[in-house]
């Protein structure tokens, strides 16, 4: 009786399908398959296609983070194209981008977050929570299922914010390349103004008391699910002309060193994962493989430096200074807190910035480049998307996204990924919190499947500058 | 409420004063469950292959806000993003739910249906005698529902997951199923044409349906038809470039071919939508999206013709 094995799915108040495969040794997790289960080919889908609807159509890959793709692509289109960004521009983009954040962190607190730490009423759809490590009384149990009520209302309110400019979420329209296409009418900024203290006074009122109590009735989260101390950011609200600074910084973050990343340095590895190479040596390129032995997961494994790095609020304050601590579940949770409170000032700080006008847009026809990467931080980390085109038509679309740096599967060397490097080692206190504890401390990492398992690509991306050297941002060298 | 005057409700056309699907219909709601011995809708939700944007458009929804579609119009009994359950317990929700314990259910998937290889490419959930497939689930559980609704253009028609090269075979829900599959499209849906349809659902049955079994409700005209640009397309005035405040038509607008009422319902609480920023609408409703939207900002009548992978648009669609 002393090994036993927890299959853990569907892993449920998340973003797509995951499970998770847990071998337990004495009560303590011994080793730890987390597993996206499905897979849609985004990056073939993007081939033979005009580049410019990648802003579009890449958002498809994700809803609840469709912002952050649509962000991305329109830096790349910006390189690509050479566009100007004007300075209304830029406020725009961030305060779109920075709503569609608000949305996400609310939404995971209370939708996904909260019936792991909070007794709710026992009627659909929660039903069955089986919290047998539920500490609230029943007063604090009561007023903070009422607050999920309230970020409904509060989460509805950052998309509406959103949907003002970029005229509906998710996958909005106007952040394009070369710029915004709606208008910041005084209207329209009075509104958004209206609703972002909304929002700051929820998040004021509920989201961070909420966060103290909860973190104060589970301290001995602090020390579970503890990760490996490596983490990585693209930086995050992009400035200038040409999109050339991060408003909060990149960094790569190991033993408290901090440097800057450079994506020559980032390697995919698919041991583990359901790829294999294509057989044609001219072809750099891995095909789905759904029957190949030993692999467990539709994600590969990102590595920097042959490591696997972490990513998502915990080291964006981390690598900016704005949060001191360690690299647990709870750490996790406060990070991603307190972000939100930051991200939430800064859009009326820009809100107010904005001087109402025409759309700040100027879309540049001719391509200057045929290939170029561009990077940002999305909600749960780095994002990363590549592409090489002829004429303005794709030849290749690679994606990099945040749950596959943090939900990689093993490399080949049998090192594990960020949640499963948090999971091992746990102790199981008893039967009952099997799923618990586990859920606890994989919800931590905000998961999100629909990102990770789109994608096919090559094994190794292009060498290029540093992302860093802010002349040569994008790259242009591949 | 009388249903002609709930059809009237959710068309709300163009000449009514007030834009939403309307605080009304909760009230109403409220009203015919005191009535009714069966309670709420009983809902299984299936996440298939799609991106999570439903289920996010979904909690987007206003008059009534997603809490008060819990507490007054559905029981969702399963449901990969929302339910507290977890693991097999959650399994054994889905099991006692498909079995009808909490009386006859309405499936709604989001998300289109991977043939390819038996359907590997998306597992719901294993158990320890092996994997569900989103095919094995939406067709057991699709034979058991009463109804079966269709959220988004995935799962209505394969949409962006079936996008060509199509590596997983990716098909609409109702491609698998031996039944009517009433398609709610929309890339994501507009909360309120679910919405809508489920309170249809719970208090009339199935709504009145166009050729692709979409409720005529919200699909039945085109976005060409009530845009608020349809003057400037008459006077052949055509924007130069994206943040004009001229037609789209110019700049690939697929609204002459796509049946929604988002020119006046519009979006997250009815602030906006695409035309209203400024864009193109890309016809995200469509059997053929995006394939037949493709290059987004080429004109229609060039659409499918410069090199993009897409499909070349089925046909005109719905008369302007």
């Amino acid at each position: 009786m002393s090994k036993q094995k927890i299959l853990f799915s569907p892993v449920t108040r998340m973003s797509g399908l995951l499970t998770a495969e847990l071998a337990v040794e004495h009560g303590i997790v011994a080793e730890a398959d987390v597993s996206g289960t499905m897979f849609r080919g985004f990056e073939y889908i993007m081939r033979d296609r005009h580049i410019t609807d990648a802003v579009y159509l890449t958002q498809r890959i994700c809803g609840i983070c469709s912002t952050a793709h649509g962000a991305v692509a329109s830096y790349l289109l910006d390189s690509l194209y050479d566009n100007d960004i004007g300075e209304n521009a830029q406020y725009l983009r961030n305060i779109m981008f920075g709503a569609d954040f608000l949305q996400n962190h609310i939404r995971h607190f209370y939708f996904f977050g909260l019936p792991d730490f909070v007794i709710m009423p026992n009627e659909p759809p929660f039903l069955n929570q089986n919290c047998f490590d539920c500490r609230l009384d029943d007063s604090d149990n009561r007023r903070l299922s009422g607050h999920y009520i309230e970020a409904v209302k509060a989460a509805e309110k950052s998309h509406q914010l959103l949907a003002l400019f970029g005229g509906k979420a998710p996958h909005q329209h106007s952040f394009v390349h070369g710029g915004v296409a709606a208008a910041p009418t005084a209207d329209k900024i009075t509104q958004a103004l209206a609703l972002i203290r909304d929002i700051l006074d929820f998040i004021r009122r509920c989201l961070l008391p909420d966060t103290d109590l909860i973190a104060k009735c589970y301290g001995d989260y602090y020390h579970i699910g503890e990760t490996s101390g490596r983490f990585l950011s693209f930086g995050l609200f992009r400035f200038g002309g040409k999109n050339e600074h991060e408003l909060w910084r990149p960094g790569v973050l190991n033993d408290n060193r901090l440097t800057r990343p450079k994506v020559d340095l980032i390697r995919e590895d698919i041991a583990n994962a359901w790829f294999e190479q294509a057989e044609s040596p001219t072809k750099e390129e891995t095909l789905p493989a759904p029957r190949k032995p030993g692999a467990y997961t539709w994600s590969k494994a990102v590595l920097y430096r042959g490591r696997h790095y972490e990513g998502g609020p915990l080291a964006r304050m981390l690598i900016n200074g704005f949060y001191s601590g360690g690299t647990s579940t709870m750490d996790r949770i406060v990070a991603r807190t307190i972000e939100t409170h930051l991200i939430a000032e800064l859009v009326e700080e820009w809100l107010q910035k904005l001087r109402p006008g025409e759309p700040p847009v100027s879309q540049k026809k001719e391509t200057v480049r045929d290939q170029a990467i561009a990077v940002t931080d999305a909600m749960r980390g780095a994002l990363l998307h590549c592409a090489r085109i002829r004429g303005q038509q794709v030849e290749k679309y690679d994606i990099i996204t945040p749950t596959a740096w943090n939900f990689s599967p093993k490399d080949h060397r049998g090192n594990r990924g960020p949640a499963e490097t948090a999971l091992v080692g746990t102790e199981i206190l008893s039967p009952e919190l099997k799923y618990v504890i586990p859920g606890r401390i994989i919800r931590s990492f905000d998961p999100c499947i629909s990102c990770a398992t789109h994608l096919v690509e090559k094994r190794h991306l292009p060498a290029a500058h540093n992302i860093h050297d802010s002349n040569k941002f994008p790259f242009t060298s591949i | 409420m009388e249903k002609d005057d709930f059809l009237q409700l959710c068309r709300n056309n163009a000449t009514a004063g007030n834009h939403g699907l309307s605080a009304a219909i909760l009230p109403a709601v409220r009203q015919y469950l005191l009535n009714r011995p069966g309670g709420k809708l009983p809902v299984i939700w299936l996440e298939t292959s799609d991106s999570g944007d439903n289920n996010i458009a979904f909690m987007n929804t206003t008059y009534p806000y997603l809490h008060q579609v819990f507490t007054d119009m559905i029981d969702l009994l399963y449901s990969n993003t929302f339910m507290a359950a977890q693991g097999s317990d959650a399994l054994l929700l889905l099991e006692s739910a498909a079995e009808g314990r909490y009386g006859p259910f309405t499936l709604i998937v989001e998300g289109a249906v991977p043939l390819k290889d038996g359907g590997i490419y998306n597992v719901i959930a294993r158990t320890g005698s092996g994997p569900i497939t989103a095919l094995e689930a939406v067709k057991r559980l699709g034979a058991a529902a009463q109804y079966v609704v269709a959220a988004g253009t995935c799962a209505s028609f394969g949409g962006a997951s079936a996008a060509a090269p199509n590596m997983t075979g990716s098909v609409g829900v109702s491609q698998v199923l031996k039944r009517q599959v009433i398609n709610v499209s929309g890339c994501p849906v507009n909360p309120d044409w679910l919405v809508g349809t489920l309170a249809h659902l719970l208090m009339y049955g199935i709504p009145e349906l166009d050729d692709l079994n979409r409720p005529k409700l919200f699909y039945g005209f085109t976005v060409h038809r009530h845009c608020q640009r349809r003057s400037y397309f008459d006077n052949k005035d055509f924007a130069e470039k994206l943040g004009d405040i001229e037609c789209m038509f110019s700049l690939g607008c697929s609204g002459p071919r796509t049946g929604a009422d988002c020119p006046y319902r519009q979006w997250i609480n009815h602030v906006s939508w695409p035309v209203k920023a400024n864009t193109p609408c890309i016809g995200c409703t469509n059997r053929d999206f995006p394939d037949g939207s493709a290059p987004f900002f080429t004109p229609l009548p060039q659409k499918g013709k410069t090199g993009s992978a897409g499909q070349p648009p089925a046909g005109k669609g719905e008369k302007p």
